[in-house]
């Protein structure tokens, strides 16, 4: 009885399986083309050049998408080369002012936060040609001039794919083009260590360092609010990486958990012991209206009263 | 007499070359001076008017239908049924051709409606003299959302727009400032935009307010006190919580026991609103203490150490 319920079961959920694989129809694993893919390209790079970073002058940015579409359009989107977008940097690249390169591994929306879109550091994100492709996914098709919105291929299914050697590309530009005092920052916390490898800093962007253009190169170890300290400054791999740069023959030095960076960590964590300040004032008065700040209230409604009277008199 | 024949004709000829250079002359004269003027009469033809603030965005289309599409796959995928394309017409159409002081409400509210998205309970955030921080707040801290967070705001910050009645009805040159008309497109925008943002707002509603600055930190004429704080609905805002921020090493103005603070008081009071107010919200003073790691406003308990 169970056995003859059994098959037909077996059987139904295969054909189940196969029937949805085939709708499906996807050829890929990852996320297909980000849907108006050209439109928010074209927006960004236009947005970069007028608004976000004029310094960087005029730039054709029709031009620049042309460029970058040529690089995967019909071809096979597992054999993109980070060469293929050259022409796409050339017309998109622009001086990195000296001291602001910010590289990283592991805290991408950290790194966003803290570099302040370029006002305090310039990350690759904050340059025109990584603002472009920033949390965006893109692929091509062979035999095909159009994007494949369906899926495109992981890096599991093979490396050379149009979004990672594109970033390959951009992590290479990036390092060729950076000056003066450049800084890393890393995850203390991060599973595998602080220093990855393989990655994009370690194999993309540290072996295009201009030597002679760097004057020192500072690493920041930062562990996460509530993360492990796994890794930190003369340990494990940040110790690999700061041999392999002293060999190299940089100036550096490491510090564990800088306090801007810890500053801004807590953000989500105020009441973490890890961000608290010793108290002379009370952190934070919640309360209805007023809020009592002992000694100094008389002075402040001192000062207010005073004020108030000047501007009376001023409109009087 | 074959001599005196051929002398007379050589006259003739010369007359008539020199008849024939002299006209030529007179023609390319005529063409030059054609030129000209109508060279001049191309520089002149525009008749834009002149203003004193910076003129429309360059690519303004390609901006803001990127911003849009942008906004809507990064920020809120829930929107996807936004049609980013009419909505930059609707915003064209608001503006194009028309003198830019007569910009009316009406002339925006196809974009208002477009555009318009609800705002979650409990996590709208105004702001007043404080642009900077409020928004580095909220892109490091997804949990409230300013007017510039929302997709109106999202598309319009930092860009700059107005029309000309001429051709080609956009002025890239100049735009008004608000000291040369109230009515122009960029405070109508703003004024109906933030109207708006109040009234979507629900539950506790926050507003960062600058304690540093001496003119004082509620002011009557600011968008928020003059807009923003009559346009909360009493039947969907239980509460407001007001921020007095100090700048790091910066003057104490004034904080939550402050004058105009009582104003603001007054007048939500009266609007039967609960209110708590906070000098120096500590995760946002967290933030500033970014910038300033070693002011003793800016200790931690615990130290970071420095390996060489």
């Amino acid at each position: 009885m169970m056995m003859s319920l059994f098959l037909p079961l077996l059987l139904v959920s295969v054909l189940f399986m196969s029937s949805f694989s085939e709708v499906q129809g996807r050829k890929w694993k990852g996320e297909g083309t980000t849907q108006n893919l050209e439109s928010i390209a074209i927006g960004r790079c236009y947005d970069y050049i007028r608004i976000v970073n004029p310094a960087v002058g005029e730039k054709n940015c029709s031009e620049i998408w042309e460029a970058f579409k040529s690089a995967f359009i019909n071809k096979d989107p597992c054999s993109i080369l980070p060469e293929d977008y050259e022409l796409f940097i050339n017309l998109s690249l622009h001086t990195i002012p000296a001291n602001k390169s910010l590289f990283w591994e592991n805290n991408q929306l950290l790194v966003n936060s803290f570099a302040d879109r370029g006002r305090r550091y310039m990350s690759v994100g904050d340059t025109l040609f990584g603002f472009f492709g920033d949390f965006l996914n893109w692929c091509g098709q062979a035999n095909s001039s159009g994007l494949d919105y369906e899926s495109c291929p992981t890096t599991m299914e093979c490396e050379t794919n149009a979004v990672d050697s594109f970033w390959r590309m951009a992590s290479i530009t990036y390092a060729k083009h950076s000056s003066g005092e450049i800084h890393v920052l890393l995850n203390g916390s991060a599973v595998g260590g602080a220093y990855p490898q393989p990655s994009f800093f370690a194999d993309y962007e540290i072996p295009n360092l201009q030597k002679d253009k760097i004057s020192q190169i500072v690493i920041w170890v930062v562990d996460d609010i509530e993360g492990p300290d796994l890794d930190s400054c003369g340990i494990h791999s940040v110790k690999i990486l700061e041999t392999r740069l002293k060999t190299l023959g940089y100036n550096v030095t490491c510090i564990d958990n800088y306090k801007s960076v810890v500053f801004l960590l807590c953000l989500d964590y105020p009441d973490n012991s890890k961000c608290a300040v010793p108290s002379s004032a009370p952190a934070g008065q919640r309360g209805p209206i007023s809020s009592d700040r002992g000694g100094s209230w008389n002075k402040l409604m001192f000062v207010s009263f005073v004020g108030f009277l000047f501007r009376f008199a001023l409109v009087y | 007499m074959p001599f005196q024949q051929g002398s007379a004709r050589t006259r003739q000829r010369t007359v008539l070359l020199v008849g024939i250079v002299l006209l030529l002359a007179t023609l390319v004269l005529a063409v030059v001076l054609a030129s000209l003027l109508t060279h001049g009469k191309h520089e002149d033809s525009p008749k834009m008017l002149k203003w004193k603030d910076r003129g429309t965005t360059k690519n303004l289309q390609e901006v803001i239908l990127g911003r849009c599409y942008n906004y809507i796959t990064e920020r809120y995928p829930e929107l996807g049924d936004k049609d980013c394309l009419k909505i930059w017409e609707s915003l064209k159409d608001a503006f194009i051709y028309k003198n830019p002081c007569n910009i009316t409400t009406e002339d925006y509210q196809p974009l208002m409606e477009l555009a318009s998205h609800p705002i979650p309970c409990n996590k709208s955030l105004f702001w007043s003299k404080t642009n900077d921080l409020v928004h580095r707040y909220t892109k490091s801290n997804q949990n409230f959302l300013t007017l510039e967070d929302t997709l109106l705001g999202y598309m319009a910050d930092r860009i700059s727009w107005c029309g000309d009645p001429s051709a080609p009805g956009i002025n890239y040159e100049s735009c008004p400032k608000r000291s040369e008309c109230e009515s122009n497109p960029s405070s109508v925008f703003w004024k109906m935009a933030s109207k708006m943002f109040a009234e979507a707002a629900c539950g506790v509603v926050q507003v960062m307010l600058n304690g540093s600055i001496e003119a004082g930190a509620f002011r009557s004429t600011s968008i928020f006190g003059s807009i923003e704080v009559f346009n909360l609905n009493p039947d969907k805002v239980s509460e407001v919580h007001i921020w007095v921020m100090h700048d790091i090493g910066g003057p104490q103005s004034e904080s939550c026991s402050g004058h105009s603070i009582q104003r603001l008081k007054n007048i939500l009071e009266e609007r039967n609103f609960k209110i708590i107010c906070e000098d120096n919200y500590r995760p946002v003073q967290l933030l500033q203490c970014v910038h300033n790691p070693d002011h003793t406003d800016c200790r931690l308990c615990t130290n970071s150490t420095a390996v060489p």
